[in-house]
């Protein structure tokens, strides 16, 4: 049981790791290994592969504002206008 | 009146813009020529405007910072030297530039407001309602996490998870080494997902 509970408090954190393929092969192997005994760790792989799908991408149709080169066009090609 | 545009002037550029390269662009900017510096940095507007709104939260100030990232991109201009991409060059300016719109705001502690509404998330096709709106409340939940995090965090997890650039130029862009970014991302992630919660997030993300 101590054996669980120190591969469990590591596999919680390393859960990040997992996912980003960033554990060596053993590291990997035990955090697997563990997952496969442990109901809240398996779900913390599953829920943590979701937070990085889930994240991605959005803000579709969103456009810079029409502003934006303002500054620029009023320090001219000197730079420092005003 | 000049009218105002996001993307550059057609009747500045030259008549070969089209199919003007990145490096000739480049090097007409450098060689003072606002035009192609507009045509160049234009390329990338919308993607740094919508970095802007995910670190800061708040439209208004995405706005006047965007507006300083390339104020500060052309007076500097003449001193990128192409060691990373110009991509990588102005994102790396509007990060420091949300950095220090951040930390003048963390001195005004009653403005500190990041909306999830302004960090949306994306939301993933589903015929299902219930799953729908499943999917919403999880986006809401994600983007409150996320506007809580201290900003390397989430500047970590915007580049990386969000925009979805590599560890190396994420690394680049927050300034930091590969290894101490890896540090930031896998903590902001273990934050969000203690803040959202893994029932939430097994359940909504199927």
């Amino acid at each position: 049981m101590p054996g669980f509970l120190a591969d469990h408090r590591w596999s919680q954190q390393h859960l990040s790791h997992y996912v980003e393929g960033d554990l060596a092969p053993r590291a990997r192997h035990r955090l697997d290994r563990h997952a496969r005994d442990c109901v809240d760790c398996e779900r913390g792989v599953r829920a943590m592969r979701t937070l990085v799908y889930a994240v991605h991408g959005g803000l579709a149709g969103i456009s810079a504002p029409a502003t934006i080169f303002d500054r620029v066009r009023a320090a001219g090609p000197g730079g420092s206008g005003g | 009146m000049r009218p105002l545009r996001g993307k550059p002037d057609p009747a500045s550029a030259a008549p070969d813009a089209p199919a003007a390269t990145e490096a000739s662009l480049l090097a007409r900017a450098q060689a003072g020529d606002i035009g192609a510096f507009e045509q160049l940095s234009a390329r990338y507007a919308d993607r740094l405007f919508m970095l802007l709104l995910r670190l800061l939260g708040d439209r208004a100030e995405a706005e006047d910072v965007a507006q300083e990232v390339m104020l500060r991109a052309w007076q500097g201009i003449t001193r990128f030297q192409s060691r990373s991409s110009y991509f990588t060059w102005l994102y790396r300016i509007a990060v420091n530039e949300a950095n220090r719109a951040l930390g003048k705001r963390a001195r005004r502690p009653a403005d500190v407001s990041i909306g999830a509404d302004e960090l949306q998330l994306p939301a993933p096709p589903a015929a299902d309602p219930a799953r729908q709106a499943e999917n919403a409340e999880l986006r809401r939940a994600l983007g409150r996490a996320l506007a809580e995090l201290p900003p390397p965090l989430r500047t970590a997890i915007v580049l990386r998870d969000v925009e979805g650039l590599s560890t190396q130029e994420s690394a680049e862009i927050a300034g930091v080494s590969q290894a101490a970014f890896k540090s930031r991302l896998h903590q902001a992630r273990l934050r969000v997902r203690a803040a959202v919660g893994d029932e939430a997030l097994v359940t909504s993300g199927g």
